[in-house]
């Protein structure tokens, strides 16, 4: 038994309706995608898939205290287990509730399969207008018996002129594995910032398969913040499509990975409109036997005048047996652009190291110092305070180093 | 303070260092001259604990311990501090943050809480004065994009701040303009007191003017060749190295 079969069993008990039949039977056609398909080269789900998890939603609690461990304290809190809402904030001009009409996206396998199988989606409307001072933080909880497959389903949806900050943290409470099926999709309005922070620092026995999909308006400004410090497994496809002028893009990304973690990051600008820029910027560390993967493509369409894009992939690899996969895909088809990118691999400096013990730096002091300065151009695009602090405290930890790198 | 015995160090099968000998007191300043390649950016980099090289022989005393057997950040702690001859670049920490950093892990390793931020900026200020250094410099990335003299002036601005036992020197005056250098020698002249003690590697007798050495040395072929008081390093001004080298090339064929 294996997923697959799994998915079968519980399509057969469950009445899914007609249309989510139809798109679990597209999906059950052609199976999860394998390495054979260039958007998975490098990206085994093979053994995940080969294990069985339960499909439907088991009814858990959790505690008080089990939120607390994960929560940065914000004022609105969003907060979901296995899935469903259970808690949610009262704030002016912005509602959040539920849907179960679920498109799907070109042929895209895990698309549909999180569209057959999702239960509800839900949506954060934020009206015209609406700028929040505080950060809107949104928690993915589960607490399983067994090993579950679990979708969740989001639709962000943010009016003109508005300034919203979000902090996402998916958190597996439980000893079993959770395999999570993650998708989101934000509109944004004409003249709108968002800055979207994840923080994926699950549990060992987690699995994740996360998609953002942006679609931004004129004059708008989308941030996006990648942290992966935790997770067995991690594949975040990140797009921006951009279908008005004058609208930037801005990824950031760091990812630290120790023992057998894996992480994947995908990402996509479909530069539509002119006058618009992207910017990209992903640093990798790497230890143990850990693995990374980098695809970042930018496609700059034949009306895309004026184009800015610049991206970014700079890895350290900090033990031998840890490997790094990055590609950079650019498809320009535009004359006015400029478009650059670049990709490092490298190890500590030697001498940097001599020289900061020679200070009285201990050896794995230094190490973490200098690996802390790497990371740190992207550290320090992140805005709010509190996960800019958070994101050094999971260095340090990530580093085993008692280490505060503020001034 | 540093008691250095018949020390023999080498990389793989080449031996750079044959047997130097070298004893400094607390309150004494040493100079070492040399020709280029003689080995003293090496006995400076072994007394640190670079660990690239392998010493086959000898001893190091510091304070009546085994330096050789300490890495080098525990040197560091004891007391000891390089000026390096090419200092390093560290993208991405400021010079405010390392030097915190250094100073904050040595109190560690002290058992010692780490020094309250004001007071830390306190004495940088006080130091960076010392020194006539610029403000904004604190905030830039460690040597990075330095000229070669800001690079020098902020090894000094560091052993300021660390208050070392033993300094060593190596080729600090190098790069250095002439007021630099004033300001610079008159920094260390103002941080010495009967406890410390100063090696200053040089080629010029002109930093020496600045800082008095209370013995000059002459290493040449990893061997100190010849000794002497502040006098030596105005013969070899005026004489050069050549019979020294004769010398010493007919004692050790
Ligand atoms: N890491 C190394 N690898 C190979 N050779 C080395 C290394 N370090 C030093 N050497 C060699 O050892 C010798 C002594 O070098 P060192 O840098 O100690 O000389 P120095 O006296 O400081 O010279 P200078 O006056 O030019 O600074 C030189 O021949 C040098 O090439
Ligand atoms: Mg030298």
């Amino acid at each position: 038994m294996g997923l697959i079969d799994d998915i079968k069993s519980f399509s057969e008990k469950e009445k899914l309706g007609a249309k989510k039949n139809e798109l679990l039977q597209s999906f059950l056609a052609k199976g999860f995608p394998t390495i054979k398909e260039e958007e998975w080269k490098y990206t085994s789900l093979k053994n995940i898939v080969a294990e069985s998890f339960s499909v439907e939603e088991n009814g858990t609690e959790i505690s008080k205290g089990d939120i607390e461990k994960y929560i940065l304290g914000f004022k609105y809190k969003i907060i979901f287990l296995e899935g469903v809402l259970i808690s949610k904030p009262n704030i002016k001009g912005v509602d959040i509730s539920d849907f179960s009409n679920f498109e799907t996206k070109n042929d895209d396998a895990i698309f549909g399969l999180n569209s057959a199988l999702a239960k509800k989606g839900f949506t954060i409307k934020v009206e015209n207008n609406i700028i929040l001072e505080a950060p809107i933080e949104i928690l993915f909880f589960s607490n399983t018996k067994n090993n579950t497959f679990v979708q969740h389903r989001n639709k962000i949806i943010i009016g003109d002129n508005a300034n919203i900050k979000f902090v996402e943290r998916i958190q597996n409470l439980s000893s079993t594995k959770c395999f999570t099926n993650h998708l989101t999709q934000i509109h944004i309005g004409k003249n709108t910032n968002i800055e979207y922070n994840k923080i994926q620092d699950n549990s060992a026995n987690s699995i994740l398969i996360d998609n953002i999909n942006i679609y931004q308006l004129q004059d708008s400004n989308a941030i996006v913040n990648t942290l992966i410090f935790g997770g067995a497994f991690t594949r975040n496809t990140l797009s921006f499509e951009q279908n008005g002028s004058n609208c930037d893009s801005n990824m950031n990304g760091i990812s630290i990975l120790d023992d057998n973690q894996f992480a994947d990051n995908h990402t996509f600008v479909d530069h539509k409109q002119p006058h618009c820029r992207s910017n990209e910027m992903y640093k990798g560390i790497y230890l143990g036997k850990s693995k990374g993967v980098f695809n970042g493509k930018i496609m700059v369409r034949p009306d895309a005048q004026k184009i800015d894009a610049f991206q970014s992939n700079n890895n350290l690899l900090l033990s031998e047996s840890a490997t790094i996969d990055s590609k950079p895909q650019l498809e320009i088809y535009a004359d006015d652009v400029k478009c650059s990118h670049g990709c490092t691999i490298g190890q500590l400096d030697d001498e940097a190291i001599f020289y900061m013990r020679s200070r009285g730096i201990g050896a794995e002091e230094a190490r973490a110092v200098l690996t802390y300065a790497f990371a740190s151009e992207a550290v320090n695009n992140i805005s709010i305070p509190e996960v800019k602090k958070l994101a050094q405290k999971l260095i340090a930890k990530k580093l085993n180093v008692d280490l505060d790198f503020n001034l | 303070m540093i008691k250095i015995t018949n020390l023999k160090a080498g990389i793989g099968e080449t031996l750079i260092l044959n047997g130097v000998n070298l004893e400094v007191k607390a309150g004494e300043v040493h100079a070492i001259m040399g020709p280029n390649g003689s080995g003293k950016s090496t006995l400076a980099s072994i007394i640190a604990g670079k660990e690239d090289y392998e010493v086959t022989e000898g001893e190091i005393g510091f304070e009546g311990e085994d330096l050789l057997e300490l890495p080098p950040e525990e040197r560091a702690n004891k007391g000891v501090f390089l000026s390096f001859q090419y200092p390093v670049e560290i993208p991405g920490i400021s010079v405010s943050n390392f030097i915190k950093t250094s100073i904050n892990e040595r109190r560690k390793a002290k058992g010692l809480e780490p020094m309250p931020t004001p007071k830390l900026l306190k004495m940088m200020r006080e130091k960076m004065e010392l020194l006539s250094i610029k403000d904004g410099y604190l905030s830039r990335n460690m040597n990075e994009g330095f000229s070669g003299g800001e690079k020098k002036r902020n090894e000094i601005f560091q052993m300021a701040m660390l208050e070392p036992k033993l300094s060593i020197l190596d080729e600090t005056d190098s790069g250095l303009d002439i007021d630099a250098l004033r300001i610079v020698a008159n920094g260390v002249n103002k941080l010495k007191t009967n406890d410390n003690a100063t090696i200053v590697i040089t080629h010029y007798q002109r930093l020496l003017d600045y800082i008095v050495p209370d013995f000059v040395h002459v290493l040449y072929n990893g061997r100190i060749v010849k000794s002497g008081g502040a006098i030596l390093a105005h013969e070899l001004e005026e004489k050069g190295y050549d019979y020294i080298i004769k010398e010493a090339d007919k004692k050790w064929a």
